[in-house]
């Protein structure tokens, strides 16, 4: 309501401006000519006191001064022709009653069409300052950010908001947030662990070189860290070097102690790695499996060869038909390098590029892990 | 010489040097414009290398590589068809991979674009136009 | 309720310029003195309401109110509190209410200090900035409402265009548009005498103080917009010839062009259909500018957002207002007199010299912007007009008028001696001269360009010495007449002479850092040194820094002469803002004298070495330096007394005035 009583006021006042001129009875002002014959004589004094400085000679002189007497000459003349005429007062008032009518019609017509005159201002402090109880999970963040933007050196505010974020999926804010913790605090392993999970967040829960790095400066920071060991063989079994993953998998659920949730989760994932592997091998596996390469480490060289050689070829047929599988591929090109052909595991990278699409998550994933094994796309 | 006479010859060389100026212009928009061009323009209308144009796209995915010096190599693409380009010196804040750019230089004998400048968006939502229009054509970018 | 009250004001101010617009000038037809009278409560009232509803926004940013969807867009609760209120230009809804502001701020000076002005006149210029004031208004509310709301409202901000958080950007849009704006003014009187059908000398003296205060804003705005591209988008150029930058300077160019016709218009009643005239275009080519960066029709990296619909109705404000006023000039000109004769070589004729190589410029400047378009239009092909084009054409039109601005205001008016000036301004040639052997011979053999373009500098700097000595007639009377003479000129000579001696100093920088300036782009190792132009710069360490709203990497360097002597500390950093996923490069800046020492940060190598783009920038200041010491210029010349002519007294009969007026 109070609304609607200042919105009247300044439409009063806007009206009472524009009937003031009829209110009021002004003086009649000068004529029209006595504005110009002002600015005319000032530059003939100013004519005079060149003269007086000696920076015009007399004879120019004499003439600019009969030049600016002819210009008052003319706008007399002029402005005897101009005189005011009668104007018919009634078309005067109802030009004046049409203006100021027009003010209220207009302003209020054009604002009940576009504004929200209901709506009250929210300012963000006030906002803040309700009971927390009836705020969102958004509400407090914002608190948060707001109380942080204020006290940037307040570790434990960054430290309850990076969980938070992580679980919102606001990893680019949750790296902020880490960040200023490693600057408040130091490095350690769990913030280098913390790092490596918001960067495998982002990355949709895959293991990229990137996160495997700061969890091996969070393994070099503190050896038994389980949860970057947990990641680091969940890169292995991600790259496709299954019998890695599951040692590491083992190691770490024998290291933990009962109800430790990573040895549960270590425990888990092997479960279910080995499951997978299982029914893949029970599938006729495709390709050779990495035990199949690793068995064959035990052959005489030439059978060795011989076997890779039938297996490579025959997923790279398999490929060709099927060129759309994504682990064909990965486990081909690790074939490839195994048997120390770079180029052809580098040929097998571009195929796979140019068939699951440039760009496509699938490819980056795959050029991912061909980089993790030293092979680039040129 | 008469008044008149006076008069004319000022017309005439206020017109004179309005023709001079007017041929300056002329001969510089016809020597010092660039034409831009996306990666697939390029066959249709083969540039010659040393010409100077613009050249506009996408930065493709994966293709920044830097020197150990100020070189950067990279590749801009329309979807279809890339070229790679190369450039020394700093680029700009928000050159990144799938972001539009504009670069100008010309092709070098070896079909690589040499590129003396760099351009790239200065806010997330600000494309180079001639990028975002070609784009939109070719239904590779859209305006989210 | 404060935003919607903002929002309530600004509808009234809408209604109030259609009243200003239309019932002043209908008074004017009558001649009906009331009427006329409705345009200043109408203008002063108009502008408190726009000022309250640009404040009501300005709160809105403070307070954080994400509410309202132009906040939440543009702004974010952990930005600093001076970027929280710039940010309220700092988009396009915003910088458009600001725009409007400042148009009906121009009113009310109008409505205020234009009492000197005949009733008809006043009635007619301020109907005329009002219809200006009412298209912008329903522009605003039409297209692009910064008090649309959001409900409901979020917890946090878009944050602002992390290249617009500067001090400097939060200077420069008032200013350049406190200059666009102000041609409006200009422009309103230019129309409210072709109305009237009358014009004359003193036309000239009322326009007078307005062109010079827009100009004077617009050298800023210009000036501030340079600095600030040359700092913070970290390449170190300062004008790109830029389709943006040219709307500024369009705009520009035509109003110093307006400010030296309206000169020989106010002393000599000639030049006048022409003076209308380019009062019309420069505030055509303000308009044109706006519509240029707002329209997206143009690629830029100052361009705000863009919007079609937006750009078609700024398109029609255009047609109507350029076009309705060239029409009207068309039918009006004819009967507009003749005015006073002169000899080519006069003051007149410098003045007429000066503004055909302006207006020329003004149009080769236009034509290479909008070239693209036109081709774009009409082949479809895209193409680029870049700084060659405006270096070719631009340069060989403003060197000569360089070359003769020193000539100008040492020429008598109506018949001047060109032989007897030049013999006065022997001794600032002869300066001119050996600076420039100085630099050819000491500083650089290779760019005879450089020598010659600090001479032109020079040459100009001292011809507005000479002017000074000349008139205060220095070495030629006793010190105490010098004095009083010096004291006793009328400030605008001084103001003449500060603005051409700041386009010297300005012409100075801008060579010497085109020509002579050196870089090096280097990978660095900490640890590593640099060696450019006789200072050593060693990279020390890079170091991750935390800000409010953003996270950066510091490059800290440490400086010193290649002597030994230690100059201390240089930080150059890349920023990100988490906020918009955006990075920014602080380019670290050392002054030393005149000159500076550029430093800016680039990738990281597979090594691990910085790659670091290291420029000196020599007499570089003395591009902003000079342009501070033209809009000094400006200031001086505003404060002349002649332009204070006071209103005649009520029916007092015309007898012996005091000397200079009232005012």
């Amino acid at each position: 309501m109070l609304f609607w009583i200042l919105a009247a006021l300044l439409t009063l006042a806007a009206a009472l401006a524009v009937m003031r001129p009829f209110a009021t009875r002004k003086a009649s002002p000068a004529g029209g000519a006595d504005h110009d014959i002002e600015v005319y004589r000032d530059q003939l004094d100013e004519l005079g006191r060149d003269v007086e400085r000696g920076l015009i000679a007399s004879a120019e002189a004499e003439q600019a001064r009969a030049e600016i007497g002819r210009r008052i000459l003319k706008v007399s003349e002029i402005a005897e022709q101009q005189q005011a005429g009668d104007t018919n007062p009634n078309a005067v008032r109802l030009i004046a009653a049409i203006a100021i009518l027009a003010v209220p019609l207009v302003s209020w017509g054009l604002y009940i069409a576009t504004g929200s005159p209901g709506m009250p201002s929210q300012p963000l402090q006030a906002r803040l300052e309700q009971a927390p109880s009836n705020t969102s999970i958004d509400d407090l963040i914002a608190r948060a950010e707001a109380h942080l933007a204020d006290n940037p050196q307040d570790v434990r505010g960054w430290q309850v908001l990076v969980p938070i974020y992580m679980r919102l999926g606001r990893f680019a804010d949750a790296e902020t947030a880490l960040r200023n913790i490693v600057r408040l605090s130091g490095e350690s392993a769990e913030l280098q662990g913390a790092l490596g999970e918001m960067i495998v967040g982002r990355a949709q829960g895959v293991v990229t070189a990137e996160a495997e790095a700061a969890f091996k400066s969070a393994l070099a920071l503190d050896p038994g860290d389980p949860k970057a060991r947990f990641f680091v063989a969940l890169a292995r079994a991600q790259e496709g070097r299954l019998p890695e993953a599951h040692a590491a998998w083992r190691d770490l659920a024998a290291d933990l102690p009962d109800g430790s949730p990573w040895r549960e989760a270590a425990s888990q994932a092997l479960a279910g790695s080995e499951n997978a592997a299982a029914q893949a091998n029970a599938e006729a596996a495709p390709g050779p499996s990495d035990e199949d390469v690793a068995a064959a480490a035990d052959m005489t060289p030439d059978d060795r060869r011989a076997m890779i050689a039938g297996m490579v070829a025959q997923l790279d047929e398999k490929l060709r038909e099927n060129p759309t599988d994504a682990d064909g591929w990965r486990r081909l090109i690790r074939s490839y390098m195994v048997l120390r052909q770079s180029d052809d595991a580098r040929s097998a990278l571009e195929r796979a590029v140019a068939a699951l699409g440039a760009g496509s998550p699938q490819s980056q994933e795959l050029e991912a892990f061909a980089a993790s094994l030293g092979i680039a796309v040129e | 010489m008469t008044r008149k006479q006076k008069r004319l010859a000022i017309i005439a060389g206020a017109l004179g040097f309005l023709g001079a100026a007017a041929a300056l212009t002329l001969y510089a928009l016809g020597q010092q414009t660039s034409y831009f061009y996306m990666p697939g323009d390029l066959e249709e209308r083969p540039v010659a290398s040393g010409q100077r144009i613009r050249l506009g796209g996408l930065v493709e995915k994966g293709s920044i590589a830097h020197g150990d010096d100020t070189q950067v190599r990279f590749a801009v693409t329309d979807g279809d068809h890339s070229v790679k380009v190369t450039y020394a010196g700093i680029l700009p804040d928000l050159f990144r991979e799938e972001q539009g750019v504009v670069t100008e230089g010309a092709f070098g004998a070896d079909q690589v674009f040499v590129a003396d400048t760099v351009l790239a968006k200065h806010d997330e939502n600000y494309m180079p136009k001639e990028v975002a229009d070609s784009l939109k054509e070719k239904g590779v970018w859209n305006e989210n | 309720m404060s935003i919607e009250l903002g929002h309530f004001a600004l509808v009234l101010a809408f209604a109030l310029a259609l009243v200003q617009a239309s019932v002043p000038i209908i008074g004017g037809q009558l001649k009906n003195e009331a009427l006329m009278r409705i345009g200043e409560p109408a203008a002063i009232t108009g502008f408190a309401l726009v000022a309250l509803s640009f404040v009501a926004l300005t709160m809105a940013y403070v307070q954080s109110d994400f509410s309202v969807l132009n906040v939440w867009e543009n702004s974010h609760s952990a930005k600093p509190l001076l970027f929280k209120i710039t940010g309220t230009w700092g988009n396009h809804e915003g910088s458009m209410l600001l725009w409007v502001l400042i148009l009906f701020f121009f009113g009310a000076l109008v409505a205020v200090f234009g009492r000197n002005l005949p009733l008809s006149l006043r009635a007619n210029v301020l109907g005329i900035q009002g219809a200006i004031g009412s298209a912008f208004v329903l522009f605003i509310l039409a297209t692009s409402n910064p008090f649309a709301r959001l409900d409901p409202a979020p917890m946090q901000g878009r944050d602002l265009n992390p290249i617009l958080q500067d001090i400097g950007l939060a200077v420069h849009p008032p200013m350049l548009y406190l200059g666009y704006v102000g041609f409006s003014v200009a422009f309103s009187f230019a129309i409210a005498a072709l109305i009237e059908g009358r014009i004359d000398a003193a036309w000239a003296r009322w326009v007078r103080p307005w062109t010079l205060a827009a100009w004077l804003f617009l050298t800023g705005g210009i000036a501030m917009g340079s600095y600030w591209a040359y700092y913070e988008l970290g390449w170190g150029g300062f004008w790109f010839w830029d389709p943006v930058e040219n709307a500024s300077l369009l705009p520009w160019l035509a109003g110093t062009a307006l400010l030296h016709s309206a000169l020989v218009m106010e002393k000599r009643s000639a030049l006048k259909i022409w003076t209308v005239l380019l009062a019309i275009l420069t505030f055509s080519l303000s308009l044109l500018g706006t519509f240029l960066v707002r329209s997206g029709v143009l690629t830029s990296v100052h361009a705000f957002a863009t919007d079609p619909t937006r750009g078609v109705f700024i398109l029609a404000i255009l047609m109507v207002f350029i076009g309705g006023s060239l029409a009207l000039f068309a039918w009006r000109a004819a009967t507009l007199s003749a005015g006073g004769l002169f000899q080519p070589v006069s003051r007149e004729g410098a003045l007429v010299l000066n503004n055909l190589l302006l207006t020329t410029a003004t149009a080769t400047v236009l034509i290479g912007t909008l070239y693209p378009l036109l081709i774009e239009a009409v082949t479809g092909d895209k193409i680029s007009v870049g700084p060659p084009f405006f270096n070719l054409t631009f340069g060989p039109l403003f060197l000569p008028l360089l070359a003769i601005v020193p000539f100008g205001p040492l020429l008598a008016w109506k018949r001047g001696d060109l032989a007897a000036v030049a013999q006065r301004l022997f001794a600032a040639f002869g300066i001119a001269l050996a600076a420039a052997l100085l630099i050819y011979l000491v500083v650089d053999r290779t760019s005879v360009l450089a020598a010659l373009g600090i001479g032109l500098g020079v040459w100009l700097v001292m011809g507005a010495l000479t002017d000074l000595v000349l008139k205060s007639g220095l070495g030629k009377v006793a010190a105490p007449v010098v004095l009083r003479r010096l004291t006793g000129l009328p400030r605008s000579v001084f103001g003449t002479a500060l603005a051409h001696a700041g386009l010297g100093l300005t012409t100075i920088g801008i060579v010497a850092v085109t020509t002579l300036e050196t870089e090096r782009i280097v990978a660095m190792q900490p640890g590593d040194s640099v060696e450019l132009h006789g200072y050593v710069l060693r990279f020390d360490n890079l170091r991750p820094f935390t800000g409010p709203n953003y996270t950066e990497d510091q490059g800290n360097f440490a400086l010193s002469r290649k002597t030994g002597a230690d100059l201390g500390e240089i930080m150059s950093s890349k920023r990100f803002y988490p906020a918009r996923q955006m990075p920014t490069t602080e380019a670290g800046i050392r002054t030393l004298g005149l000159s500076q020492l550029y430093v800016s940060l680039g990738e990281k190598t597979p090594s691990g070495a910085l790659i670091v783009r290291v420029w000196w920038k020599p007499m570089v200041t003395l591009i902003w330096l000079g342009a501070l010491v033209m809009m000094a210029g400006g200031a001086v010349s505003l404060l002349d007394r002649r332009l204070r002519v006071g209103a005649p007294m009520p029916r007092k009969k015309p007898a012996a005035l005091p000397q200079g007026g009232s005012a």
